[in-house]
């Protein structure tokens, strides 16, 4: 408590500083959502006015290791700079308001507006009140992709370049360095190393952009994109396999965040100026997608091996989700799925 | 040793049933999250108590068959690691698909029943 106490004090200190005026910061909260992230919520009042506001600060532990990391997280300041850039691109994103520097002493970070709406992908897949709009919802993230596709790469000389041989690559090491002795993933790997795409032209791309990184509405649909921390520039194709990766279906029935059909995503993709859709190389990404999960899985579960805090039971209990990416896998490539 | 009676599968899903049926109703918020996971981990643990060993004796004898070769499980899964990574066993093999598949779908049997049937 005291610590957030104190973290409040330097936001309104930064803030103050940034806008030019008096501001206060009030019922500063951390929330719930970010496991392992800091994101936080507060009230702000400045002119006489108060506002809803989010603030993000990206924490040391987080930054990448090398043998372990296979996707290169941006830090603070170079992902406020793409969500601004989405949003000139049309993509709806929450407004960056402020972005922290040096003189704040408040690590790497930004502020942005508040977006209300639904996070959970659970509730975006399977809660009644969004069942109308699901349809709705998978045509608006394929215009939100074609949009972001759309970011022109020379004005974000900080993303990192990686195509499909360069991701099967990285993560194979990664796997191969945590767990050499698992056939059930070594399986995997191989094959999406058989299976990699010929080369084919980069563009920006979200690199998480699924259910569970949107916040959205009953009424209309999907309000903002958020998250994006792994932004690079790489195979366009990727964000609509991902998008359709069962884990972020939340068991829902669709293939496209679990409420709406390939189709509508592909469409509303096209429609929105987005390039011409490759289902094959869509289905590759999708396939790769239940691999990376798997991935990512393992290195949460060995976190507790190299971690100097105590590991949460639910960073442990994602290290036991490993097999349900490489069932998924199993049953795709079987065309069971 | 204290006595085995009840056994500790049988302790271990009473307190989940307290957990599940009792604690859980009355939470909300943070605390109802990290219980439904604290269950879910405990659900994993007592499956494993229950189950492990079976499946861990038919997964050895399914990579004695696979391999042609006797030894330990670790030691034996190592070594399909090892062929599957060199290429020294096609990955359309027909016992080596089916080998994958039973000990995925074994695996979730312990972690995650409920991801078989969705």
């Amino acid at each position: 408590m005291s610590q957030n106490a104190e973290l409040a004090g330097r936001l309104a200190a930064a803030l103050s500083r940034h806008l030019g005026e008096a501001v206060k910061v009030q019922d500063f909260a951390r929330l719930t959502g970010g496991a392992t992230k800091g994101t936080y919520q507060f009230t702000a009042e400045h002119g006489g006015k108060s506002e809803k506001l989010i603030l993000q600060l990206t924490t040391v532990s987080e930054r990448m290791d090398p043998s372990v990391d296979a996707t290169p997280r941006l830090d603070g300041t170079s992902d406020a700079r793409l969500m601004i850039a989405a949003a000139k691109a049309g993509v709806k994103v929450p407004e960056v308001r402020v972005i922290l520097d040096d003189s704040d002493g408040m690590g790497s970070g930004y502020v942005t507006a508040f977006v209300a709406g639904q996070t959970l992908g659970s509730k975006l897949a399977r809660d009644p009140a969004f069942a109308a709009i699901g349809p709705t919802m998978a045509r608006q993230a394929g215009e939100a992709l074609a949009a972001t596709h759309s970011i022109d790469p020379a004005t974000l000389p900080f993303l990192a370049r990686q195509d499909a041989a360069d991701q099967v690559r990285i993560y194979t090491q990664v796997a191969d360095h945590l767990a050499p002795d698992l056939p059930l993933l070594a399986y995997a790997l191989r094959w999406v190393a058989q299976q990699v795409p010929p080369p084919t032209e980069l563009t920006v791309i979200h690199g998480d952009f699924r259910n569970g990184n949107v916040i959205a509405t009953p009424e209309r649909g999907i309000e903002a994109v958020i998250d994006w921390e792994i932004g690079q520039i790489g195979d366009p194709m990727q964000d609509l396999g991902w998008f359709c990766v069962k884990t972020w279906r939340f068991g829902g029935r669709l293939p496209a965040g679990g409420f709406g059909s390939r189709e509508a995503l592909f469409e509303g993709y096209e429609k929105a100026g987005g390039r011409t859709v490759d289902p094959a190389r869509v289905r590759f990404w999708e396939a790769f997608g239940s691999v990376r999960w798997a991935v990512m899985c393992l290195r949460k579960g060995m976190l507790y091996a190299t971690a100097e805090e105590p590991i949460s039971i639910e960073q442990c209990t994602i290290g036991r989700r490993i097999e349900e990416g490489l069932y998924d896998f199993l049953n795709l490539i079987e065309g069971r799925d | 040793m204290p006595s085995g009676t009840p056994s500790d599968d049988v302790l271990l899903e009473a307190a989940i049933e307290y957990l599940r049926t009792e604690l859980l109703p009355t939470l909300e918020g943070y605390h109802s999250f990290q219980t439904r996971v604290t269950i879910n981990a405990l659900g994993m643990i007592l499956r494993g108590m229950r189950q492990g060993a079976a499946l861990d004796e038919a997964e050895t004898a399914r990579l004695v068959d696979l391999l042609g070769q006797e030894g330990e499980r670790g030691t034996l899964n190592s070594m399909l690691a090892a062929r599957i990574r060199n290429g020294d066993i096609a990955l359309d093999d027909p016992g080596l698909r089916q080998h994958i598949r039973r000990s995925l779908e074994e695996a979730l049997q312990v972690n995650n029943p409920k991801w078989l049937k969705s």
